[in-house]
C-alpha cells in the first residue's frame, strides 16, 4: 500500500501499474484534501492534480463540500460512501459512487485516505428514467376515471387508485367484497378469483355501494399480474361506473313498456267510445232517449279518461318543473271533488269532504296537484266499484293544515290492498285495476316529490284505503325549483 | 228469434265494455249475463253454464287466462265456446300456442270491438 505522506513515489512499478489500471477514478488525499496521488483514468479526465484540492478538481469549487466522505474517514478511521456528481475538465457531468478507505501509518493512525469513485452515470440515468416512468404510471393509475385495485389471492386490496380511495375510503388491507359491497363473504362468482384460477381476464357487471351510500352499477374487469416466471402474483381489477348507461337503458325499457301499456289502455278506452257510439246510434234508431243518454255519457267518460291518460303520459315523458303559485288548499280540494262528482254519482258512491277551514293557502303547481288528487279520487272510486262485499261505499277527501304543511287525504272503504299490492302501488306500470295504465300513483308520487312533499299509503284488504299527501306550505328554496330535481325512482343509484 | 234461448256470459272489468257487448247481444236476440272479474265469472258459470263466454284477458282478481284454463280443463264445461276479447290478443295467442294441452279458443276479437264482427262470431259459434 501507499506509505503515508507519499506522492506515490513509494509504489513500485507493478503497484503503479495496478493503480493506474483500476477502471475507476482513484486518488489518495491528505488531511487537507490535497490529492497526493491519482491513477491514469483520473488524470485523463481531470488532468494532473498537482497538489490541488479534491473539491477543486472534481467539483470546480473553492471550498470543501459540506459532507465529505474523505474527511469523515480521517475523523473516524472508517470507510465511507456517498453519491456525487463531478465534472471532468472537458465539462462532462459524471455521476459517481464514492468509496473511501483509510491508509494507516505504522502507529495505526490514518495518514491518508484512498478515494475510489466509480462512474455510475448510466446507472443513475436509468434510475431517473425508471423513477419518471413510475411517476407517470402512478399518475395514470390515479387519474384514470375508473376504480382500480390490485388484489392478492385472499382478495385483499393491496393497492388502490385515487378514485377508489375517494369513493370507498382507504381499503388497503381489507377484502374487496367488504369495501365494495359491505358483505362478509366473497361474491360468487368473483372475476378476480376466476382470474387467479385460470390466469385469464374476466368481466362481470356488479352493483357496489360507496362510502356515501350511493349505489353504482360497475363493469368489472379482472386482469392477471404475472412475475418474471409467468406466475400470477396478483390481479388488477378495474371497475368502470356504468350507472348512467343502466339508468338510460332502464328508461328506454320503461318507454317501451309505456308504449305497450298505453296502446293497451287506449284500446280499452276506444272500446268504451265505440260502445258509447253504438248506444247513441242504436238509441236514435230505436227512438230510445235513455239509451242515447247512456251512450253519450259513456262517450264523455271515455274522452275524459283519454284526456287524463294523455296528461299522465306527458307528465312522465317530460320532467316538469313545478309552476309555483299560491292557492287556497280548500279550493283545490273542492275543485277535485267537483271533477270527480259525476263519476261518483254514476257509480252510486258517496263522495264527501272534510276540510279544515283554517287550512289556508299554500304554494304549488296547482294543475299538477289537482291532477294528482283527481287521480287519487279516481283510484278510490275504482276501489269501491270493484268491491262487491259492502252495500254502501264512500270516498272522503280530507284537508288539514299546520304552520309548515298542508295535508290532503283521500280515504275509501273499497276493496283495499294486500301487502303485495301496497308495496307495488307506486311502481311504474303496476295496476291492480285491470283497466289501469299503471301510471297514476307513479306520477302522483313524482308530483309529490317535485314539490318536496310525500305520499303515504295505508290499506287493508276489504277494509279500504287511505292515501295521504303532505305538501310544504311554502315553496322550498332552491332544489325542487328546476335544476336539482329528485332522482327518478327508477334510477338504479336511487335504491 | 231463433237464438233467444242462448245465453252469452260477458266477462270484462270495464263496465263500459260490458254495457257495450250486452247491448249488442240483446239487440240481436241473445240473453246475457255479466261478470266483472274471473272470480265472478267462475261462480256465474257454476250457477248456470252459459252457451258462450266472451272473455276479457287482463282483469283483477282471477285473470281471464285462469278462467279460460278452468273452462278447458273441466269436462263438463270444455264444450262451451269462448271468444277472447282483449287489447292484448297477441300475447294471449302466443301464450296459448306454447301450451299444447290447452286447446285454443274458438275465436279472438281485439279491442276496440267491431260489433258486427262480434255478432257474426257469436252467431257462427251458436248457429
Amino acid at each position: 500500500m501507499l506509505p503515508a505522506g507519499s506522492r506515490g513515489g513509494a509504489m513500485d512499478s507493478r503497484e503503479r501499474q495496478y493503480f493506474d489500471a483500476m477502471p475507476c477514478y482513484l486518488t489518495v488525499q491528505d488531511r487537507d484534501l490535497h490529492i497526493i496521488a491519482a491513477n491514469r483514468r483520473f488524470r485523463d479526465d481531470f488532468g494532473e492534480p498537482e497538489g490541488r484540492h479534491c473539491y477543486q478538481v472534481y467539483k470546480h469549487r473553492s471550498e470543501r463540500c459540506e459532507i465529505c466522505p474523505v474527511a469523515r474517514t480521517f475523523r473516524d478511521g472508517e470507510p465511507h460512501e456517498s453519491e456525487e456528481r463531478v465534472r471532468t475538465r472537458a465539462g462532462a457531468e459524471v455521476a459517481v459512487l464514492v468509496r473511501t478507505t483509510p491508509i494507516r501509518d505504522e502507529s495505526g493512525a490514518t495518514s491518508a485516505v484512498m478515494e475510489m469513485s466509480t462512474d455510475i452515470t448510466r446507472h443513475t440515468d436509468l434510475e431517473e428514467r425508471l423513477r419518471r416512468s413510475q411517476r407517470r404510471y402512478r399518475l395514470l393509475f390515479d387519474t384514470v376515471p375508473c376504480y382500480i385495485t390490485i388484489q392478492d389471492r385472499d382478495l385483499n386490496v393491496v393497492e388502490a387508485n385515487r378514485a377508489f380511495q375517494e369513493d370507498f375510503g382507504n381499503g388497503l388491507g381489507r377484502r374487496c367484497y367488504e369495501v365494495y359491497k359491505h358483505r362478509t363473504e366473497a361474491c360468487t362468482p368473483c372475476p378476480v378469483q376466476e382470474t387467479f384460477d385460470d390466469g385469464e381476464p374476466h368481466t362481470r357487471e356488479e352493483v357496489v355501494t360507496s362510502l356515501r351510500g350511493t349505489r353504482q352499477h360497475v363493469l368489472v374487469t379482472a386482469a392477471p399480474l404475472r412475475d418474471g416466471d409467468g406466475h400470477v402474483t396478483g390481479v388488477m381489477e378495474m371497475s368502470a361506473d356504468i350507472t348512467q348507461v343502466r339508468a338510460l337503458e332502464s328508461r328506454l325499457t320503461q318507454l317501451g313498456m309505456l308504449i305497450g301499456t298505453v296502446s293497451h289502455g287506449l284500446k280499452g278506452l276506444l272500446n268504451g267510445l265505440r260502445g258509447g257510439m253504438y248506444l247513441v246510434d242504436t238509441g236514435f234508431t230505436k227512438g230510445d232517449t235513455d239509451r242515447v243518454q247512456k251512450g253519450w255519457e259513456t262517450v264523455r267518460r271515455n274522452v275524459a279518461r283519454i284526456q287524463s291518460m294523455v296528461s299522465d303520459i306527458l307528465y312522465y315523458a317530460k320532467d316538469r318543473v313545478p309552476n309555483w303559485e299560491p292557492v287556497s288548499a280548500a279550493a283545490v280540494a273542492n275543485d277535485v271533488c267537483a271533477l270527480a262528482a259525476p263519476r261518483a254519482a254514476e257509480l252510486g258512491i258517496r263522495l264527501t269532504t272534510d276540510l279544515d277551514p283554517a287550512a289556508g293557502e299554500f304554494e304549488a303547481d296547482v294543475q299538477a296537484v289537482q291532477s294528482m288528487l283527481v287521480n287519487l279520487v279516481e283510484n278510490a272510486l275504482d276501489a269501491c266499484r270493484l268491491d262487491a262485499r259492502k252495500p254502501d261505499h264512500e270516498v272522503i277527501v280530507r284537508l288539514r293544515g299546520n304552520a309548515d304543511r298542508v295535508q290532503f287525504e283521500v280515504a275509501d272503504n273499497g276493496i283495499g290492498m294486500d301487502r303485495e299490492t301496497r308495496e307495488k302501488a307506486f311502481t311504474l306500470f303496476f295496476s291492480s285495476k285491470g283497466t289501469g295504465t299503471g301510471l297514476g300513483l307513479f306520477i302522483a308520487d313524482r308530483i309529490a316529490q317535485a314539490h318536496q312533499g310525500r305520499i303515504t299509503l295505508s290499506s287493508e284488504p276489504d277494509a279500504g284505503t287511505s292515501v295521504g299527501v303532505e305538501l310544504l306550505r311554502r315553496r322550498p328554496a332552491g332544489p325542487a325549483d328546476g335544476e336539482g330535481r329528485h332522482p327518478h325512482p327508477e334510477d338504479p343509484s336511487h335504491a | 228469434m231463433p237464438d233467444a234461448a242462448k245465453t252469452v256470459l260477458v266477462v270484462d272489468d270495464d263496465p263500459d265494455a260490458r254495457a257495450f257487448l250486452t247491448a249488442v247481444l240483446a239487440d240481436h236476440g241473445f240473453a246475457t249475463a255479466e261478470a266483472k272479474d274471473g272470480v265472478e265469472a267462475l261462480s256465474a258459470i257454476a250457477r248456470s253454464a252459459p252457451d258462450l263466454v266472451a272473455l276479457d284477458i287482463s282483469m283483477p282478481e282471477k285473470s281471464g287466462v285462469a278462467v279460460y284454463r278452468k273452462l278447458r280443463e273441466d269436462e263438463g264445461l270444455k264444450h262451451i265456446p269462448v271468444i277472447i276479447i282483449t287489447g292484448m290478443s297477441d300475447d294471449f295467442r302466443s301464450f296459448i300456442s306454447t301450451r299444447r294441452h290447452i286447446p285454443p279458443p274458438e275465436e279472438y276479437i281485439s279491442k276496440p270491438v267491431d260489433h258486427e264482427q262480434f255478432v257474426g262470431a257469436v252467431k257462427k259459434l251458436l248457429g
